[in-house]
């Protein structure tokens, strides 16, 4: 069982927001990075035949998706970036609804809808309508309304953001568990939701897809080296000209840098071994940072002062 | 999945505050009619509401029977004696008044008298007065010669209506069975009187409650979740029409039945076999030949196809639209856009605007006929067919509009 996404592009008046993108996918968890308006919602939603393609195709078990119509929605399952529900419902009759147009047997259903409440922790909000839930209670009903169907191919659209790190961390670790045994494609722009839970990374940027592998292929496919070391405040403006900087952090002394190049940069620099995140700043260059919302400070402060590509 | 559509449209605040206008429109429309009736009693006091309607009943009862010329004659005669009684002849209004609750029992026919004897367009109320018992032969004749009469020489009518169609329309007056049988038919009238109120406040309150059945999903961002389901592009579909539908069924005839019980409950059903031409004034120069029960039963059919019609529209709309903005003023434009039309537009074509099924009552006084081919057709049977058939073609219009709906 694959999903094989043949030479697709999707265009917006202007804008290629898919552009030529192939790729085949089996199971497994699959995380698709890029930064805002890299085009992931737009191949996420081509792929739920939201959209229909501008040229190219999507082949389910060697069928196309738009043929296959009913078929082929029913292995689907589909959390938007987005998550629209209908705010006087209570949790249970949301979850009862998403089945019925899923196509589950009310009898069914209603013990998929239990089962399923219980795993994302929701039991007790049941009897609750939906627009009293919190923001991470929310994106849990959006996960259970998506497995309700026990999708073959599950599809999340930025699932964590807007949650606070503990939910995130929580969110990560539901995801692992449901992602037995079915195609999952994650999006996010967000490199540490990924690292960890993901057998294969896409990388994504202005609609392409850049790169594809586990994640040790795409640090394994970083050409530059990555290097530490220690400077004084007022030279830290001079390496931000000169390299570019993949995180720096203040500390007592001066600052330390993590810095991405051919060849040491300061007889003082030690070698680093390089991270996903190194990656990404060689892929995308300053952008992801700047894009993120909720990383760790430090992120954010290599986001401001990071050099473009 | 019909049921979660219902539930949908009813678990807004929107849905609750729309239910309590519906209790509030109905209260209301049943108290108007009968609080409407009156009665003038011996004393010369007006009296209203329920006791009125017993006792107006009550002095009708004894002139119901064919109108036959006999009929008219006494109903001449007595009229003449009470005109000449000192009370009627008196300057004083409370004595007039007495006068009047004498009258009170044949005023029916003497409405029929008046129209039978006086100008085809001009209702004159003391003509009764005035007419003589030799004229009374002429009592149900007059109805086609005044009409033929004004055909011919009246300048407006002369432009307006073809040959065929002139005599079409004499034909129908022609048609009409005399003498015919008079009852008291109070019940009805009052209930057609605010029918028409009804049944738009019902359809705009509907139409209120029906826009967002379909640009919902859209504004809630609750499409890519229905859209990507399995039934999200037929059955979950085809269950928003059902629930629509069903909703505006339910609730139309749940309304107009109430309200017919509570108004012929309160004010007697008496008279449904009778002709409608016999409910005095202009009701005289309808040219359809239908009695009570028929009208009723046009009325509230009519009002229904017209509903379904308006709401289809309004659905419509909200899908093409994603607004249930624009889509709740589609029923608003439907009703109220003709009375601004009127001297823009032609009486043929405002006869066959939709909000003229929401008002069969007063369609009926409009001489409204148009050819089709080689026969003449008036215009009810022309609205019933017309919207009847566009309702039914834009249900599957609104599956596939909706159903190939992107979500981007
Ligand atoms: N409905 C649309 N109309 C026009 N342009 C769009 C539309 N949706 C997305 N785009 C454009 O397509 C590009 C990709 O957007 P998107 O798929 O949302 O990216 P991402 O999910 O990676 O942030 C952006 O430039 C965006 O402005
Ligand atoms: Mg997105």
């Amino acid at each position: 069982m694959e999903l094989v996404i043949n030479d697709l592009t999707k265009e917006f008046e202007e804008v290629k927001a898919v552009n030529h993108v192939t790729c085949t996918l089996g199971n497994g968890v699959y995380g698709l990075l890029g930064v805002n308006g890299a085009g992931k919602t737009t191949l996420m939603r081509t792929l739920c035949t939201l959209l229909s393609p501008t040229s190219g195709s999507i082949l389910w078990d060697g069928q196309d998706i738009f043929q296959m119509d009913g078929q082929y929605r029913k292995i689907l399952g589909y959390l938007p970036q987005e998550f629209g529900f209908y705010p006087d419902f209570t949790v249970e009759d949301y979850l009862m609804y998403v089945s019925s147009i899923k196509g589950l047997r009310p009898a069914v259903a209603k013990r998929r809808v239990k089962e399923l409440l219980h795993q994302v922790g929701l039991s007790g909000a049941a009897g609750q309508k939906m627009k009293r839930l919190s923001g991470g209670m929310k994106r849990r009903a959006g996960i259970a309304q998506a497995m309700l169907n026990n999708p073959k191919v599950l599809i999340l659209d930025e699932p964590t953001a807007g949650l606070d790190p503990g939910e995130r961390v929580r969110f990560r670790n539901l995801i692992s568990e449901l992602s037995e045994d079915r195609l999952v494609l994650l999006s996010t722009h967000i490199v540490s939701d990924v690292e960890y839970i993901a057998n294969e990374l896409l990388l994504m940027a202005a609609g392409e897809l850049r790169y594809s592998g586990t994640p040790s292929q795409v640090i394994a496919s970083m050409p530059q080296k990555v290097w530490k070391l220690r400077v004084s405040r007022q030279e830290v403006e001079n390496y931000l000209h000169r390299y570019q900087i993949s995180n720096l952090k203040a500390e007592a002394d001066g600052v330390e840098l993590r810095i991405l190049a051919d060849q040491r940069p300061h007889p003082l620099a030690a070698q680093a071994e390089a991270t996903l995140e190194d990656v990404f700043l060689y892929y995308f260059g300053s952008q992801v940072f700047m894009q993120e919302e909720e990383g760790d400070c430090s992120h954010r402060l290599a986001g401001k002062w990071g050099r473009g590509k | 999945m019909i049921r979660f559509e219902i539930k949908k449209i009813f678990c807004r605040k929107s849905g609750k505050v729309v239910l309590l206008a519906l209790a509030v429109l109905l209260a209301v429309s049943c108290y108007m009619p009968i609080h409407d009736t009156r009665y003038v009693n011996e004393q010369g006091e007006t009296e209203r509401g329920l006791g009125a309607a017993r006792k107006l009943r009550e002095a009708k009862k004894e002139w119901s029977g064919l109108v036959t010329e006999e009929q008219v004659k006494r109903v001449l005669r007595e009229n003449r004696r009470i005109n000449q009684t000192a009370e009627a002849r008196s300057e004083e209004v409370k004595k007039q008044d007495i006068a009047y609750s004498w009258k009170q029992g044949f005023s029916d026919i003497r409405e029929m008298i008046n129209s039978a004897f006086g100008d085809f367009q001009e209702y004159d109320y003391f003509k009764a007065d005035s007419v003589t018992e030799t004229e009374v032969g002429d009592f149900y004749s007059n109805r086609p010669a005044k009409l033929k009469e004004w055909l011919e020489t009246d300048q407006m009518a002369r432009g307006e209506f073809s040959e065929e169609e002139k005599a079409y329309l004499l034909r129908q007056y022609e048609k009409l069975e005399t003498p015919f049988y008079y009852e008291d038919s109070d019940g009805w009238q009052h209930l057609f009187e605010w029918a028409p109120t009804v049944i738009m406040i019902t359809v705009l309150i509907l139409g209120f409650l029906t826009a967002g059945i379909f640009s919902s999903e859209f504004q809630l961002k609750s499409d890519a979740i229905f859209f990507s389901s399995y039934y999200g592009r037929d059955k979950a579909v085809r269950s928003k029409i059902a629930a629509g539908l069903l909703t505006v069924t339910a609730i139309y005839w749940t309304m107009l039945l109430l309200y017919t019980a509570v108004v012929l409950g309160a004010l007697g059903a008496g008279g449904a076999d009778c002709p409608v031409q016999s409910a005095g004034m202009s009701s005289w120069k309808i040219f359809y030949n239908i009695t009570f029960l028929e009208e009723y039963l046009l009325v509230t059919a009519g009002g229904y196809v017209g509903c379904l019609f308006m709401i289809l529209v309004t659905m419509l709309v909200s899908t093409k639209t994603r607004s249930a903005v624009a889509a709740v003023m589609v029923p608003f434009l439907l009703i109220f856009l003709p009375a601004f039309l009127s001297g823009v537009v032609t009486n043929r074509v405002l006869g066959l605007l939709p909000d003229r099924l929401l008002q069969i009552n007063l369609a009926l006084h409009y001489f409204n006929v148009y050819r089709l081919g080689s026969r003449v057709i008036p215009a009810i049977p022309i609205l019933f067919v017309t919207y009847g058939v566009a309702a039914a073609i834009l249900i599957p219009m609104l599956y596939h509009s909706y159903r190939k709906a992107k979500v981007w």
